[in-house]
């Protein structure tokens, strides 16, 4: 909302500097977009008069003027002189008072006038239209202006556009402030000022003119969509500019001026928020000597040409004013039709001013994707109770302006009628949900500069009886009164408090607890935190040519701002994968993510879809560049092995296995290079080596390790502690062994082996060689080197005791192995 | 030669070897054949009886105290070369200092993460419970029981993505682009969900990741971090939500800065407001990065709205409350002065690793 500041201080007494006044407006809740000074970008432009007219020589359609323009022009002597400008304009005449800008003059746009020969003969300044000095539409010729006029002043001054324009954002609870009358008002409370208003008063409304039911009648087909309508009916307009003062105010609200019939009804909109709609009475048809408006819904494939000449398909959640029933002559509350528009030819005017269910207008306005101000006032809500009212405003600026003849009476359709608004506000609720000592009279004060009518009783404490003004739809609670009282207090000064909190623990939960654990895990091992879109490229999974099935159907969105972001994911790899690829365009190699998020498992059948969250990983390149003290290798399937051991381990989750992935089931990952991890049995997700293709379709060649896990999972499977084993005070033995086994035989195998034929005595199995070659080891053979350690509890083993359990256990695993000790 | 003679001759070899000694090792030898079981000065100690009775206790006195300076002078010696050999091993053991250590490479929290946690440690310490809630949420949870008027602009699929809806029920709206499912625009659908499972006293935070359909620019991003908070006990006021907030501002931005309360509107709170910091920059003054005013918008708040209490089956006659929200990243933003919200959805290591 544009507020100008003379027009606002014409109703209310402001503070002279605007900024003070945009303070109090921050203060109590009016957010100030932008302070605008109109008329800054207008210099060197003064009024003048035509002392001469002659025509050019060489032209047949410019004038060579002699101006008056007071001091601005000056001889040697300093005595005022004529000065000299070609003028192309054809409304004016010698004597005629009008506006000279200056050379070295700026006008609206940053154009500077110069001097100049206009064909060849020197013109030293212009006169200028209103236009060109961003005034309004009429460009027909310079400004005339009355003839008492004084020659000399700076044109700013003169026609004091030297205005401010304070640009408020209204909240959408707050209607009224989408007028000046409004404004005003919720300036005087801020300011504790009163307001004081002249409103246009119809001086001639007469049967003589004709009686306004006798020409029109209105028929509101469905009173939900449409709580009041009243028509009136003003002749003989006599179509032309709008006055001066008229314009400038509604371009400072920020509309072009048009022509007076519909400057009028905008203005008219500005100063008490009701939209008002000029129909041409002639262009509507006509019947039994009268004009029907009928007020339905539309219907499903009507048409309309809107007034911005757009062909406009409707649907039945729409309102549309129509011609006797029939065609639709305007779109309620959003914007006229092309058909009925006002234009130079139009005689009589029928005026609707009209309450719309805001609903329906908000819709038809975001569905047709068309913002008007009537729109943007209507869906806020428009008080029925003033449509009369303002009908009556409106008329009487025809009256004034247009030279309209007023008919007699107005037809108001009105078939609900809105009770007014009775709340009770305890003084005590005040205080004690604001936490301020606000006085009672403070708020039955400012309540009433509202335009509530307060009724107070003796006490302090006695509740208020507050009647809200119809214009309020937002005070309906007293809770709202609460809001009202608050904010034209203060709420900068209520003092500061912390709540008791009496019997209520916080505190992170056990689960929130290992979700921290298992990030900073992660990152100790050396993986970074990523975040990536929960969005998905519909082609994600089969880009990476994972099996949508367990996946459930994807979460489609309606309207995505990108095809490749229009599901929701439901793996976490793509997203991870494309950090890869940004980080190789890069110039980065070496990359460690992880990500803890959420994926998307929709159901065919259900509104919501599940949302279990993964931590999944992705690792390339090497875990640093070469340093003079290390050459860190590249990464591989072990290392992110060893960051999922490592994890596990610090949730204390036993009983882990890795189990080689098949192909079938692990399609996105390479074969031979990608494991399912498993604790207790449960599977937890899986770690290897993203299949090559896959990385081909994210545009990456270097290898990627990955894993994911479910977090459900680990966090069933966590535990918040085991059980303590003493450590031993013994020393234990430890004997190497090399076994030479098959090459397809698994450690895992092995290991068992070893453990079960270790028995009680067989502390510890470290694996800490892999040794493969064909001459020493054999073909087809690998050699495990383990450092086994012998301890038995309580006491120390004998060295016979310990050759004794390895040779058994050598015995054994050979055995049971295939494998044979290397020497 | 007399044994004293001997004993002194022994006294001046010994003494000059421990002087000309450069090792330990020789210093060693010198020892052993000088007090050695079979060294010069035990010889002659263990021919002490065959000398006459008179002439032993003298020549005694005099041998220990020959043996006992002999002992002394290579203790002594000893101990210099001592220290002498370990200073040569320390001066070969050094290294340059200036060289890089041997690190572990450590990963790095995303900084919204960082930020998050540094949030919910701060209203943990307040005793707040920190909750969630699905992403993907109904029209009911994220608008009308948080008192969004049916009509209400932010519910436009301009403002909020929808989701198709599968539900055998689900029923088209009668706007375009829009149906009763959508992606959370804000996580104050958890604080129904709470409202509705928990009796006050309610304390709690809902950090998470909330959508709207901005195109991802410098400022903008589809998706984005919020962390809405909601207190619901008896005798909670205004005041109570200022102390709150400011608390936090100060925890989050340094006890340096200061709040002001603008009134604002939402439909989830009465009285609302905003609140602004001061610019930590200019410090109040006004500067480009506050746009002259002196102030950063940081959150939203305000009194629980009576209709959302009546949605959950509060009395908000005798619970009052308070709400508030505060987007992460434009934490992150402030405090860094990013140039470029997108930086934190790419992985990009060089931008991760700096947090």
């Amino acid at each position: 909302m544009r507020v100008s500041y003379e027009w606002l201080k014409s109703m209310v007494d402001v503070p002279e500097d605007p900024q003070s006044l945009v303070d109090e407006f921050v203060r109590t809740g009016t957010e100030v977009e932008s302070v605008e000074r109109l008329g800054s970008d207008i210099t060197g432009v003064v009024t003048s008069q035509v002392l001469e007219k002659v025509p050019h020589p060489d032209s047949d359609h410019m004038f060579v003027c002699k101006m008056d323009v007071g001091e601005h022009n000056v001889d040697e002597g300093g005595r005022p002189v004529p000065l000299q400008v070609v003028c192309g304009a054809q409304n004016f005449s010698q004597g005629d008072k009008t506006v000279t800008a200056l050379v070295g003059a700026t006008l609206p746009g940053g154009i500077t006038i110069k001097k100049g020969k206009l064909r060849g003969i020197e013109s030293r300044g212009m006169n200028c239209s209103s236009r060109e000095l961003g005034l309004d539409g009429d460009h027909a010729g310079i400004m005339i202006l009355p003839p008492e006029t004084p020659v000399g002043l700076e044109f700013t001054d003169y026609a004091g556009t030297s205005d401010t324009v304070i640009d408020c954002e209204i909240t959408p609870n707050r209607p009224d402030c989408l007028s000046m009358l409004g404004m005003a008002r919720e300036v005087a409370a801020m300011l504790d000022e009163d307001v004081h208003v002249d409103l246009p008063a119809i001086k001639d409304e007469s049967a003589a003119h004709g009686r306004t039911e006798d020409l029109v009648d209105v028929r509101i087909e469905d009173d939900r969509l449409c709580p009041r309508y009243t028509a009136r009916v003003v002749r003989n307009v006599k179509i032309g500019p709008s006055p001066e003062w008229l314009a400038r105010r509604i371009v400072a609200a920020g509309s072009r001026p048009i022509n007076n019939v519909v400057d009028v009804t905008n203005y008219v909109m500005y100063l008490t928020g009701q939209p008002l709609h000029a129909f041409d009475l002639g262009k509507l048809s006509e019947r039994d000597g009268r004009r029907h408006i009928v007020v339905r819904a539309a219907r499903d494939g009507e048409t309309i040409t809107t007034l911005d000449g757009q062909r406009r398909a409707l649907t039945d959640d729409m309102v549309v004013i129509t011609d006797d029933g029939k065609t639709p002559v305007a779109l309620a509350g959003v914007m006229g039709g092309l058909d009925s528009e006002i234009d130079e030819t139009s005689v009589d005017v029928l005026l609707e001013s009209a309450s719309f269910e805001p609903g329906h207008i908000s819709r038809a306005s975001r569905n047709l994707d068309l913002m008007s101000e009537a729109s943007i006032r209507y869906e806020r809500q428009v008080d029925p109770m003033g449509c009369a009212m303002v009908s009556d405003i409106a008329a009487a600026l025809f009256e004034e302006c247009c030279a309209a003849e007023v008919c007699e009476g107005m037809v108001d359709a009105c078939p609900v009628e809105p009770e007014p608004v009775e709340l009770t506000l305890r003084p005590q609720r005040v205080r004690g949900l604001c936490g301020a000592p606000i006085t009672t009279e403070f708020m039955a004060g400012r309540l009433s500069r509202l335009g509530c009518e307060v009724t107070r009783g003796a006490g302090e404490d006695e509740a208020l009886a507050v009647r809200v003004p119809s214009n309020r739809p937002d005070l309906s609670r007293e809770i709202d009164l609460v809001e009202e009282v608050l904010r034209l207090w203060g709420e900068g000064d209520v003092r500061p408090t912390l709540p008791a909190a009496r019997n209520h623990a916080g505190g992170l939960r056990p689960d929130q607890r290992l979700l921290r654990k298992i990030g900073s895990t992660l990152r100790a091992a050396g993986l970074s935190e990523t975040s990536t879109y929960n969005f998905a490229d519909p082609r994600d999974l089969e880009r990476l040519g994972m099996p949508g099935v367990g996946r459930g159907v994807p979460v489609r969105i309606l309207r995505p701002l990108v095809a490749d972001q229009s599901e929701m994911r439901r793996d976490l790899l793509p997203g991870l994968l494309r950090s890869v690829a940004y980080n190789k365009d890069h110039g980065v190699k070496n990359v460690q993510l992880y990500e803890l998020g959420r994926v998307f498992f929709g159901h065919e059948h259900a509104s919501q879809p599940e949302e279990p969250s993964y931590v999944a990983a992705v690792l390339s390149g090497a875990w640093d560049d070469d340093q003079w003290s290390s050459k860190p290798a590249g990464l591989d399937f072990f290392d992110a092995k060893g960051v999922v051991e490592t994890l596990l381990d610090a949730l204390r989750i036993t009983k882990v296995r890795f189990r080689v992935a098949e192909r079938e089931s692990y399609p996105w990952l390479q074969p031979g290079r990608a494991a399912e991890v498993l604790a207790q049995g449960e599977l937890l997700g899986w770690v290897g080596n993203v299949h090559p293709n896959a990385l081909a379709n994210f545009d990456l060649e270097d290898d990627v390790v990955a894993f994911e896990l479910s977090v459900a999972a680990l966090m069933r499977l966590a535990q918040r502690e085991l059980p303590f084993e003493d450590v031993p005070t013994l020393p234990g033995v430890s004997i190497d062994l090399a076994l030479v086994v098959d090459e397809e035989l698994p450690f895992e195998q092995v290991l068992q082996r070893i453990r079960s034929a270790g028995g009680k005595l067989l502390a510890d199995v470290r694996l800490f060689d892999v040794y493969r070659d064909e001459r020493r080891v054999g073909a087809g053979k690998k050699s495990l080197a383990f450092s086994l350690t012998y301890r038995a509890e309580g006491r120390t083993l004998t060295s016979e005791e310990v050759e004794r359990a390895h040779s058994k256990l050598v015995g054994k695993v050979t055995k049971s192995t295939g494998g044979e000790v290397r020497g | 030669m007399a044994m004293s003679d001997e004993l002194r001759s022994i006294q001046e070899m010994v003494e000059r070897g421990v002087r000309e000694a450069s090792s330990l090792e020789e210093l060693e030898q010198l020892r052993i054949s000088a007090t050695g079981k079979k060294g010069s000065l035990t010889a002659i100690m263990r021919s002490m009886g065959k000398l006459a009775p008179e002439e032993r206790p003298a020549m005694g006195q005099l041998a220990n105290s020959v043996r006992s300076g002999v002992e002394e002078a290579i203790a002594r010696r000893k101990a210099e070369l001592s220290r002498a050999a370990l200073e040569a091993r320390i001066q070969a053991d050094a290294v340059d200092v200036t060289l890089p250590g041997r690190r572990l490479s450590q990963g790095t929290q995303h900084l919204i993460s960082q930020i998050r946690e540094e949030i919910e440690d701060i209203f943990v310490g307040l005793g707040y419970t920190v909750e969630d809630g699905p992403y993907v949420e109904t029209t009911y949870y994220n608008f009308t029981a948080l008192n969004a008027p049916e009509d209400h602009p932010s519910r436009s699929a301009k403002d909020t993505f929808y989701v198709e809806d599968r539900a055998p029920e689900g029923k088209a709206t009668h706007v375009l682009g829009e149906s009763d499912v959508l992606l959370r625009t804000q996580t104050s659908g958890v604080q129904v969900h709470v409202m509705e499972e928990k009796e006050p006293p309610i304390y709690m935070i809902c950090p998470g990741t909330v959508f709207r359909p901005d195109t991802a620019d410098a400022n903008h991003l589809p998706q984005f971090t919020q962390v809405e908070g909601l207190v619901v006990d008896e005798g909670i006021t205004f005041g109570d939500l200022k102390g709150t907030l400011d608390y936090f501002c100060r925890e989050i931005f340094g006890k340096d800065r200061a709040t002001r309360y603008r009134p604002h509107f939402f439909p989830f709170t009465e009285p609302s407001c905003e609140v602004d910091v001061s610019c930590g920059v200019c410090h109040g003054k006004g500067c480009r990065f506050c746009k002259n005013t002196g102030w950063l918008e940081i959150l939203g708040c305000g009194m629980v709205d009576p209709n959302v209490f009546s949605y959950v089956g509060i009395n908000p006659e005798k619970y009052s409350g308070f709400a508030f929200g505060i987007g992460v990243e434009r934490v992150a933003a402030l405090r860094y002065d990013l140039p470029d919200l997108r930086m934190l959805m790419t992985g990009d290591m060089r931008f991760l690793r700096q947090f």
